[in-house]
Order: structure tokens, then C-alpha cells, then sequence
């Protein structure tokens, strides 16, 4: 028996040589990680780094606009809004909020109905359909009717603001990562690891989990944009960030009644929403291409 | 000994020296490299080789349906029925040859066809497209008698039902009928029967068989399935890595075949009747073509190889009458 | 080594977990034996039922009747500790090398999976068996290393065998292990098995769509038609003295490099039946050209015709 050449380099070990590989290899998306690293400084940062108090109030500065119009100031670099507060300072101090509640929203959405989601596709017969009729009772309810219900019952802030979220967020996982299970399934490598006999739980973790992994960053990372949209309508409703507290919703929300008088109350804040939701879809696009060991060029 | 040599009958198709590359990323694929081959009017060529032998290639580059962004023909020269297909548009191309003058049945049936129209819209378009008919009317017309031709049972009824209705080897029928909807000169089936089952096997065959008798088609059999080829082809074209290596009349080629690749292609597989102690295997893989090697491709793995086959790639040398090999030292198996 | 009674499989699709859609007779009631050391054929067209019945073998299914016995032991009355020691004794080769091997695992874990779902042996111990079976199959221990993608279809295959040997198992399940192979790669496979099970003792359970693999392969055969089993026997005998008329007709279809060769066009009519409306009576009679009139009615019975020869035509009773 010939043995056959087999002649390609080893591949670095592990994911962190990989990860380093990468940095080397120059296929980043520089500029999305570098939105990202901004934002994540300045929901750090928060109040410390920002020019003036996110909610000092001065009337007699409001409406002004962006330093580059002809009324504008740096002092004011994208200008303020009706009650005076710089639009930046907002901006930099709305970051954390709109952060945070993306991360943990995300998280345990994602979390929670991954897990349902596989349990459900996994398992299918009985357990399945009861968890599907499950889902579709929750997706039938309105979210928005949820949130009202939700405020009412905790009160309106931050952490009702995430429960709605992931109550209301989890089931497109639980249904993503379902289907993605049933197609997983039917693999013959599946197969072949319950003949050679493996327990349900190791075939779980070494063949289903990673390759659900995938599925549930790329969706995660979509999902931080409308995570974000939705805390703004429940901001603007009163059910969720109250004041003195400040996320980009609630700029969104507030700045609404102006836009004819102060187009940048309402744009500052939306142009930081779409670059970071930009920003973190590239990046997720690219971490799921980092670990796909198929695409590495070996 | 003719006082005024008649000019042979010119064939249906001649390809010369036809090279095909694929322009990817991690380099440049020489899928087809230097080609020649004929095929006559009313006769089956058999392309035979392995996958990657380049005879997908081929059959993609006559019809022109090469990958758009990576495919392309960067020499030689496609004559069918006088004229050099490469030189044509694409729109010409579309308009005037595919579906018309040379069509094409693939190896899926289901994917060849689309789930979601019936198979009378399907059968119908080639006549709709190429306006051999008018009319709703006249085109379910001749998609009826083309699917009687194809010995579908009862067409009229069925025009109407979806791929899916159909067993696989009818879908495989509803295929050939849209290829020879416009009756085409040259009918390329690549794979026909991969998916088939025996029994239905012999079947479609047939049918291809019957197909060239009433129109005198020719036909390009491309083919890893040396039983089916020897069944329905007159010639035969054995491909490896991109070239041809040896092309002869089908009895040649299986009783006395002369090249290497060959011989060892036909002593590699089960022969029904013949129960061999062992099956003689064919050490190695075939080389990469994106660096293919200087000198004769099958010299890494050829029993026969001598230090001239590596460095210098053999000519094509004429045996016999039709029987050409590309050897350094074509003969029997020793 | 098995022993195959009656076994049934009968799925349903459509209609809900509460009832209703179609039911697919895919194994209706087949019998027969595999003995130690032997390579036994299932072979058949699409549809017959051989894949299934492997998968049942394979404990991936349950029959839905009659029994598979291991060594005396019906697999659907053991214990859990019972079918763990069954799955080290029986192992399998699947068809398709891209998709039988997980992407995003090296080799080594591949092969290690089945050792490590039944022992906890150390790295270095673990190590050398992985290398040991690599060997066997031909590939460099290197290529415990590497990632699927890296290899080709041919050593794909090779892997998974190698990992099918990881246990040292008595009997190898194959399903159409090299139909998706390059043609010619296929001989080296075949006989990389054939060395296999002469050097391991293996007893080859092998489903087949090529004629000409199984009588080159096998030494028993069993010819399978819409869940049913048309014939069994030694496959020298199957083939030199078909009895059945669907065996006659499959080996008279198959195409042969032989350009002389014809196959008679009359040997068989129409298309496979459907398995979930199959024809009354014997299932093959809307094909088989000497179907007579008892056909359509009856279903032919299993009935021994010689020493290890068996047959369900009514044709063979007439003649006895």
C-alpha cells in the first residue's frame, strides 16, 4: 500500500495562532473594527471623555448646529438640541446604553432560543411541535403590546427594556438555529458518530454547536442594529430609558418634533447607529470567515 | 488507387486545438489543452476520462457555457456545420446554436429541470425561444409530439404536471426532449445516465440509440462509465488531464487499446463474467492542472514510463486508420 | 454472524405526529443470513430497500417488524451496555467521503471519535492508534493533522475507513462505499478493503448498485426488488444461474465494456414501481415478461430452492 504524499504545511494551532495568521494575512475589515473600537471607547469612557455633561441644560445654547454651519461652533462639534446639550456628549454618553443593552439582549436571546432551537430540531417529534407552537404563540404576540404590559409590570428602565427584547428577540433564534439543526442532522458524519457511539450530549458539542456557532454570530451581529432601533421605539414610547439616563433611541425619540429646526438633533445619533450596526455586520461577516476552517488558505 | 480522390465528407464537428482555461483565484486551471477531435454525422463520439479530465470542459466550451467570470477559450477553433463557434457573439450564440443547431442533456434530471414550471412550459420554450412555432396552440403541439418521441406515455395529459411527477428516468426523457425540440445536428449528453438505474439504463440508451438512427444526430457521449460508452459509441475519445490520449473506432479501444491510461483504465474495474483475483489499481492521482507537468501527463503513474516521457509530451501518431495514440510507447499490455 | 428474519420497515410521510399521510413499505418482510468472514451483497435499484435495511443494522433505525439477530441476540432486546458493545463490534463506511467527515475536526479527532465514545485511553496511547490505523490504510501519520478539506476524495475515503477500523471491529457495514469515487481511484479502495478484511478477519456486510463490483466482491448476494428480496445465494451462483427474473433482467441490463455485447431490450418493461402504491401480488409483475395470471393475485412465498439458494417467484414452484 503506497503511502500518499500528503505535502501541505501544518496549519498554526489553535485559535489564537489562527487568529494571529489573520492579523498577518491582511484581510481585515479595518475600518469596521475601528468604528467598533470607537464605540466601545466611548461606552467606556461614557461622561469622563465627554467635551460637556450629557444633560447640563443651557436654553440659551440650544439649536445650535454642527461646527461646519455657519452658526455652529467647535465648542459644540455636532451641535445641540432643544434643551441645549451637546449632541456629542449624548452621543458619547448614549453609547454604553445602547451597548449594553445590545450585548445582554443578544446574549440571552441568543442564548436562550439557540438552546430551544436546538433541543427542538434535535429531538423533533413531540417535543418539537410543542416547542414550535410555542414560538409561533409568542412571535403572534405584538411587541410593542408586550412592552406596554412589561413597563407596567416592572416599571420603565433599562432592564425592561432588555426582558422585552429578549422575550420578544428570542424566538428568531429558536427558529434559525432550528432549521439549521434539522439539516445538521441528516449529515452522515451525525450518523456515523451515534454508530460508532457516541452519547447525544458529545455529538451535541462536537458536531452541532460549533457548526450552529456560525449561524448565531452572523444573526447576532445583524440583530445589533435592530436591537438597537427597537430600544429606540420603546424609549419613544416612555418605556424604556428614562431620563437622566441617555441612549441613542432616546436622542432619536426626543429629537423627532425638531427636524425641520435641527436636522442634526435626530441625524447625529441615527449616522451612529448605521455605522455601528455597519460596522458590527462586517465584522461579523468576517469573524464567521476567520473560522470556517474550509476557507483557509492552507 | 482512385483516379480523383473523392474529398472525405466533411464532419459534423471538428475542434482543433482547442484550449480552455479557467481564471481562478488560486491560479489558472488549463482544463482543456489542445484538443482535436471529429465527430460525423449520425455517429457517437465517446469522450471518456475521469472527473477533472477536462471532458466537461469541452463540452462546455463548444456551447459556449463556460463560467462567465473564470471560463474562457484562449486558442483553437470549434467548426461546426462550417462555422467556428468561437468566433460567434453570445447573442448569436443564443439565438442561432444552442437549443438549435447543438443542444445538450446533462446528468441531473432534476436539476435540469425547473421545479416550478410545468413540463409543457419547460418542453415548449426551445420552439417558443427559437420560434419554430407560434402560438400557445402550436407549441403544446409540438411539445406533444416531441414527448411522444421520447416515448412518454400519454403526452397530451401530461404537459401539464410538474418535474417532480415524474420518475426519474421521464424526467431524463423530458430532458432529451427539449433537447431535440429544434432538431439539433449535434446532441452533447453529458452523463446521461449517472442516475439512473440499470434497468432504466438500458432504456434511455436505447433511446438515444433510436434518437440518432431517425434524425442522423451526432452525438457527443461524455462519460466516466466505460459500459455505457462501448454500448452506444461508434468511436471513442479516452481524455486525461486535459488531453486526449488515445481516439479510435469503440473496438479498438476496448479489445486493443495502446496507451497505458487506457489499458489501465479497463483493468481497474469489475468486468461482469470476468472475476479477476484482483483488480489491477492505478497507483497515484491525476496531476494538478494548474501547473500541469512538462512531458506526458500519466507518466507519474504509467507502468510503461521511460526518462523521455517526462521531459518531452509525445505526438499524437496515427496506429491505424483512425486509431491515434499519444504515447511514447503505445502497444499492448504487456 | 446475522441473522435476518422478516424484518419490516414501513415509514410514514406526511400527515402529522397524530396520523394520516402515506405509508412506504421500504422493507417488506426480508430474510437472510450473513455468516463470519463472509462479504455478503445486498444489491438492488433505487427504492429496494438495501439502504435501509442497513441503517437498521446499524441501529440508526428500528424495524418496524421481524428481528435482526447478532450472534443469536435480537438487536432490539439488548441492554444499553449490550448495544455499546455492539456498536464496537459493527462499524461503517459511508458513500459519500465529502460529507461523511466533519469540516471543522482534524483527522485525528475524526478517527478518535469512535475509541473515545467508549474507553478513555491517554493522548499517547490514543496517538498511536490513530497513527496505527493511518498506516493501515495507506495515509501518513501527518495526516492526522490536517483537515478534511485538505484531502481528496480517494483519501477521504481512506480516513473513513481508517476510522471504522479504530475499534477493531468484526464486521464492516459498506454502503456504495466507492460509487462516488473517480473511476480511477475505485481499485485502490477495492482492494485496500480486500486487504483489510483478510488481514483484520472482517465479515463485510456491502449494498451495491454495480453488478460487476459485487461479483467481484462478495461470496453471497442478495438481489432486492421494492423491499422485497427477489433471491439470495453464493454470488457465482447468482449470476451464472439467476433464478429469479429480475435478477436475469439486472444482469442482462447492465452495460459491459464490451462493444459487442447487446443488452436484450425485452428483459424488462416500464418504470420501478411506486413503494408507497406498490402492485398487488408479486411487486415486480407489472415488469417481469413472463408474468402470468397467479402473479397480479398472490404474493410469491420465500422458499428454499437448493442448499443456500432461496427465491420468491411463483415461476420456481411450478417448476419443482
Amino acid at each position: 500500500m503506497t503511502a500518499e504524499a500528503v505535502g501541505a504545511p501544518l496549519p498554526p494551532r489553535g485559535w489564537l495562532g489562527r487568529l494571529a495568521a489573520h492579523l498577518r494575512g491582511g484581510n481585515l475589515p479595518l475600518l469596521s473594527l475601528v468604528i467598533l473600537a470607537v464605540v466601545i471607547v466611548a461606552a467606556v469612557g461614557g461622561e469622563a471623555i465627554a467635551p460637556h455633561d450629557p444633560n447640563g441644560l443651557d436654553l440659551a445654547a440650544s439649536f445650535k448646529p454642527p461646527f461646519w454651519e455657519a452658526k455652529g461652533a467647535l465648542e459644540y462639534p455636532l451641535g445641540t438640541d432643544n434643551l441645549g446639550r451637546d449632541i456629542l456628549s449624548r452621543i458619547i454618553a448614549g453609547a454604553r446604553i445602547s451597548l449594553v443593552v445590545a450585548l445582554y439582549a443578544i446574549v440571552f436571546a441568543g442564548g436562550i432560543g439557540g438552546l430551544v432551537g436546538m433541543i427542538s430540531g434535535y429531538f423533533g417529534g413531540v417535543v418539537d411541535a410543542v416547542i414550535m407552537r410555542l414560538v409561533d404563540i409568542q412571535m403572534s404576540i405584538p411587541a410593542l403590546a408586550l412592552a406596554l404590559v412589561m413597563a407596567a409590570v416592572l416599571g420603565a428602565d433599562v432592564d425592561t427594556v432588555i426582558v422585552v427584547i429578549v422575550v420578544t428577540y428570542w424566538t428568531w433564534y429558536a427558529r434559525i438555529v432550528r432549521s439549521e439543526i434539522l439539516s445538521l442532522r441528516q449529515r452522515d458524519y451525525v450518523a456515523l458518530a451515534r454508530v460508532a457511539g457516541c452519547s447525544t450530549a458529545v455529538i451535541f458539542f462536537r458536531h452541532l454547536l460549533p457548526n450552529i456557532m456560525n449561524t448565531l454570530l452572523v444573526l447576532a451581529t445583524l440583530q445589533v442594529g435592530q436591537v438597537i432601533i427597537f430600544e429606540a421605539s420603546l424609549s419613544f414610547l416612555g418605556l424604556g430609558v428614562q431620563s437622566p439616563d441617555v441612549s441613542w433611541g432616546v436622542m432619536l425619540a426626543d429629537a423627532r418634533q425638531y427636524i425641520t429646526n435641527a436636522w442634526w438633533a435626530i441625524t447625529m445619533p441615527g449616522i451612529a447607529i448605521m455605522l455601528t450596526c455597519l460596522a458590527s455586520n462586517m465584522v461579523g461577516d468576517w469573524l464567521r470567515d476567520t473560522f470556517d476552517p474550509r476557507r483557509r488558505q492552507v | 488507387m482512385a483516379a480523383t480522390e473523392a474529398s472525405p465528407p466533411q464532419p459534423l464537428l471538428r475542434i482543433d486545438n482547442l484550449r480552455t482555461h479557467l481564471f481562478l483565484k488560486r491560479g489558472v486551471v488549463h482544463a482543456v489543452d489542445g484538443v482535436n477531435l471529429h465527430v460525423d454525422a449520425g455517429e457517437t463520439l465517446g469522450l471518456v476520462g475521469e472527473s477533472g479530465s477536462g471532458k466537461s470542459m469541452t463540452s462546455l466550451s463548444i456551447l459556449r457555457l463556460l463560467p462567465k467570470h473564470s471560463g474562457r477559450i484562449v486558442e483553437g477553433q470549434v467548426w461546426l456545420d462550417g462555422t467556428d463557434l468561437t468566433t460567434l457573439s453570445e447573442e448569436e450564440m443564443a439565438r442561432d446554436w444552442r437549443g438549435r443547431r447543438v443542444s445538450m442533456v446533462s446528468q441531473d434530471p432534476m436539476t435540469s429541470l425547473n421545479p416550478v414550471f410545468s413540463v409543457g412550459d419547460q418542453v415548449g420554450a426551445p420552439f417558443r425561444y427559437h420560434r419554430l412555432a407560434r402560438g400557445a396552440r402550436a407549441v403544446r403541439e409540438a411539445a406533444v409530439k416531441v414527448l411522444r418521441r421520447v416515448r412518454i406515455p400519454s403526452p397530451e395529459t401530461r404537459l401539464d404536471d410538474y418535474p417532480h411527477q415524474f420518475s426519474g428516468g421521464m424526467r431524463q426523457r423530458v430532458v432529451a426532449a427539449m433537447a431535440i425540440a429544434c432538431a439539433p445536428k449535434l446532441l452533447i449528453a453529458d452523463e446521461p445516465t449517472s442516475n439512473l438505474d440499470v434497468t432504466i439504463q438500458v432504456q434511455m440508451i436505447e433511446l438515444f440509440r433510436e434518437l440518432q438512427r431517425d434524425s442522423n444526430l451526432g452525438m457527443i457521449l461524455i462519460t466516466h462509465d466505460l459500459g455505457v460508452a462501448a454500448s452506444i459509441c461508434r468511436r471513442v475519445a479516452v481524455m486525461y488531464a486535459g488531453r486526449i490520449v488515445e481516439v479510435g473506432d469503440v473496438r479498438t479501444i476496448y479489445r486493443a487499446p495502446a496507451h497505458p491510461y487506457t489499458q489501465a483504465l479497463l483493468a481497474s474495474i469489475p468486468h461482469l463474467g470476468q472475476k479477476r483475483r484482483r483488480l489491477q489499481a492505478i497507483a497515484g492521482q491525476p496531476p494538478s492542472l494548474i501547473d500541469p507537468p512538462v512531458g506526458c501527463r500519466f507518466a507519474a503513474r504509467c507502468p510503461r514510463r521511460s526518462a523521455r516521457c517526462a521531459t518531452e509530451y509525445p505526438p499524437e501518431i496515427e496506429l491505424a486508420s483512425g486509431h491515434k495514440v499519444a504515447c511514447w510507447h503505445p502497444g499492448p499490455a504487456s | 454472524m446475522f441473522e435476518i428474519r422478516d424484518l419490516t420497515k414501513h415509514f410514514r410521510i406526511g400527515g402529522t405526529p397524530l396520523g394520516g399521510g402515506h405509508i412506504v413499505r421500504a422493507v417488506d418482510g426480508v430474510s437472510f443470513c450473513v455468516a463470519e468472514g463472509e462479504t455478503f451483497a445486498l444489491v438492488g435499484e433505487s427504492g429496494c430497500g438495501k439502504t435501509t435495511i442497513a441503517k437498521m443494522v446499524l441501529m440508526l433505525e428500528r424495524p418496524t417488524g421481524g428481528s435482526i439477530l447478532f450472534e443469536g441476540q435480537d438487536l432490539a432486546t439488548m441492554s444499553g451496555a449490550q448495544r455499546k458493545q455492539y456498536r464496537r463490534q459493527v462499524q461503517t463506511v459511508f458513500q459519500d467521503p465529502y460529507a461523511s467527515l466533519n469540516p471543522r475536526l482534524r483527522v485525528r479527532t475524526i478517527i478518535a471519535e469512535p475509541i473515545r465514545a467508549h474507553s478513555r485511553p491517554g493522548a499517547a496511547a490514543l496517538r498511536r492508534r490513530v497513527e496505527q490505523v493511518l498506516d493501515v490504510v495507506g495515509l501518513p501519520a501527518s495526516a492526522a493533522d490536517l483537515f478534511p478539506h485538505e484531502f481528496s476524495g480517494g483519501q477521504r475515503q481512506r480516513i473513513a475507513i481508517a476510522r471504522a477500523l479504530a475499534l477493531e471491529p468484526r464486521c464492516i457495514v459498506l454502503d456504495e462505499p466507492i460509487s462516488a469515487l473517480d473511476v480511477s481511484i475505485r481499485a485502490q479502495i477495492l482492494n485496500l478493503l480486500a486487504d483489510i478484511q483478510e488481514r483484520f478477519r472482517l465479515t463485510y456486510l456491502i449494498i451495491a448498485h454495480d453488478l460487476a463490483l459485487v461479483e467481484h466482491f462478495s461470496t453471497r448476494v442478495g438481489v432486492m426488488y421494492l423491499g422485497n428480496m427477489a433471491e439470495t445465494g453464493p454470488t457465482e451462483q447468482v449470476f451464472s444461474q439467476p433464478q429469479h427474473p429480475y435478477t436475469q433482467a439486472l444482469l442482462a441490463s447492465v452495460p459491459r465494456p464490451d462493444p459487442d455485447h447487446k443488452a436484450p431490450l425485452d428483459a424488462i418493461r416500464g418504470e420501478i414501481g411506486s413503494a408507497v402504491a406498490p402492485p398487488p401480488g408479486c411487486k415486480f409483475h407489472p415488469r417481469c415478461p413472463r408474468a402470468f395470471a397467479r402473479c397480479s393475485a398472490e404474493v410469491p412465498a420465500w422458499r428454499t430452492l437448493a442448499a443456500d439458494r432461496a427465491a420468491a417467484c411463483h415461476l420456481l414452484e411450478t417448476a419443482a
